[in-house]
């Protein structure tokens, strides 16, 4: 374990240096990532600004979901890039998976640490700037248990996408060319969660809800943070699964992972 | 001429050995259309319309949009970018064709395919499932197929420019993503245009971008009729002659600054 956590940091900051090295180029790129998030985010606040809010939330509280995606998102995209599943289908595709394989090194930790993407840190700077706005904005009555609990959820969220990723980049194993339909399940959440479930048609609310549960990580947490109205028609305990959903889908897709690596046959390439 | 064409149907062809990912795009752009439009509708809500986009106008905006994509790449477009930091660009230099046409004839191959594999099979699948508006008459017919083209062409000018900063930059991709995005925003990419405060609409109209993908919703929604068409089919023709002059002007300026190592 203590050897696999010293090689992980080798492999990171061997990565920070390289991307640092051309620092023009990494300041645009960092700025790039922010730049995305502000436009979407603009955009949304923009009209909701104009329209009185959607649905009757606010664009506080809009804020507040979205903050918490975008953050979360984030986050998981620096640490669990090598499981990008378009990066990581082409080193299935080019072989260079191969050389991984050969190496008598825990493959988990060589991929994860095989991409580091600091340029990612424009979203997340934006992404806490967007929840920083959305706390102070709500005004919501703080107790204890939620102070406890939020960062709770931040995490669960992030293990979540990191879940999805690593499902991803396992599909790569069978098909490369379908993977873009893995975007459904990885964006698809992160922008579904952006605003109010409600808003979506019904098939689309369960498919979040039962196929990638993603609806317990941001809204039911959510209606619980800031008290909300539809609390009360929902379950009480829906807005405390976060953490064994969160948990429980990594630990899934870690468990299929291994099972397609198992199952891995080399294109030869 | 001949030439043109020959490259056109080169890569019309390249494009078309995709087919496995076509269906898993297809799939991935109806779901996501989905989503997008789920937010408009619940922010029209109760009213009738806003600005002009009722329910089927905006189910027509979400598939034109989401039909559009592939054609005008507006997620990225970094070929030219790619071949400059190569060096490719030199052997594409010594071809006996401009430099513009040449990378031109290219794209416009790759957007055909993108046309008739993507954004007619995504049209017709969203006309399936919801209610829509269409153009009703030949002219209208006619006034969205040349605003498509003219589309196309500020597209690719923006694209081209933006590529060409490859040869200032050794690592131009940051500049790249920061146009794009900034694209989405001012082409009615992200919002209908009309849902914006006035003031971003009039910034909006300063630059290219409504004239790439906003204008063509008008048209096909039959929103911009009469001389307001004219004169906006007028201002796609300006900003193409426009992009197209800087293109040519920037390039030459590139070039001369370009060193590529043999070997």
């Amino acid at each position: 374990m203590w050897h696999t956590l010293t090689l992980y940091r080798r492999l990171m900051s061997v990565q920070m240096r390289s991307q640092m090295q051309y620092r023009t180029a990494f300041v645009l790129e960092t700025l790039s990532t922010a730049v995305i998030v502000a436009v979407e985010f603009g955009s949304v606040a923009l009209v909701l600004n104009r329209f009185g809010g959607i649905q009757g939330w606010t664009l506080a509280e809009v804020a507040f979901l979205y903050g918490m995606s975008e953050t979360a998102f984030g986050f998981m995209d620096m640490i669990f890039a090598g499981f990008d599943p378009p990066v990581f289908g082409q080193h299935v595709r080019r072989g260079t998976f191969d050389q991984l394989l050969l190496r008598p090194i825990n493959i988990t930790t060589q991929v994860m640490g095989s991409e580091f993407t600091l340029r990612r840190l424009g979203k997340i700077a934006l992404g806490l700037a967007i929840f920083a706005f959305a706390v102070q904005a709500n005004q919501i009555i703080w107790t204890p248990l939620k102070l406890a609990y939020l960062p709770v959820v931040m995490f669960s969220l992030f293990l979540f996408f990191g879940g999805l990723f690593i499902i991803g980049a396992t599909i790569t194993f069978w098909t490369v060319d379908s993977i873009e339909v893995m975007n459904i399940l990885t964006y698809g959440s992160s922008f579904t969660i952006d605003c109010p479930m409600t808003i979506y048609p019904d098939w689309i609310r369960r498919f979040f809800t039962f196929v990638v549960p993603v609806i317990f990580l941001s809204y039911y947490p959510s209606l619980y943070f800031l008290d909300r109205p539809e609390l009360a028609e929902a379950p009480s305990f829906a807005p405390f699964l976060s953490p064994v959903v969160g948990v429980g889908l990594l630990l899934l897709a870690l468990r299929f992972w291994h099972f397609g690596i198992r199952r891995y046959q080399s294109t030869g390439t | 001429m001949r030439l043109f064409w020959e490259f056109t149907v080169r890569s019309f062809q390249r494009h078309l050995t995709y087919r496995a990912a076509a269906v898993a795009g297809l799939v991935t752009n109806f779901f996501f259309g989905i989503l997008r439009v789920s937010v408009l509708l619940a922010i029209l809500g109760e009213q009738e319309s806003i600005e002009g986009y009722g329910r089927a106008e905006l189910f027509t905006y979400m598939a034109l949009t989401q039909a559009i994509i592939t054609y005008l790449s507006l997620f990225g477009w970094y070929d030219l970018m790619n071949a400059v930091h190569s060096g490719e660009i030199a052997t594409d230099l010594l071809k006996p064709m401009g430099f513009v046409s040449f990378w031109l004839a290219r794209d416009v191959g790759r957007a055909a395919v993108a046309l008739l594999l993507r954004g007619v099979v995504i049209m017709a699948l969203y006309s399936l499932f919801f209610d829509m508006v269409h153009p009703t008459s030949v002219a209208q017919v006619t006034a969205v197929a040349v605003s498509l083209i003219l589309a196309l062409l500020i597209s690719f000018g923006f694209r081209f420019l933006l590529n060409l900063s490859a040869f200032w930059s050794p690592n131009a991709r940051g500049i790249g993503r920061f146009g794009f995005t900034i694209s989405w925003f001012f082409s009615g990419f992200l919002m209908p245009l009309a849902f914006f405060p006035a003031w971003v609409q009039q910034i909006a109209h300063l630059t290219p971008f409504p004239y790439a993908l906003n204008v063509i919703v008008e048209i096909y929604t039959g929103q911009l009729t009469g001389p307001a068409l004219w004169q906006t089919l007028c201002i796609q023709l300006l900003w193409v002659l426009l992009l197209f002059t800087l293109a040519h002007v920037t390039l030459r300026t590139a070039v001369k600054r370009l060193v590529i190592l043999g070997g």
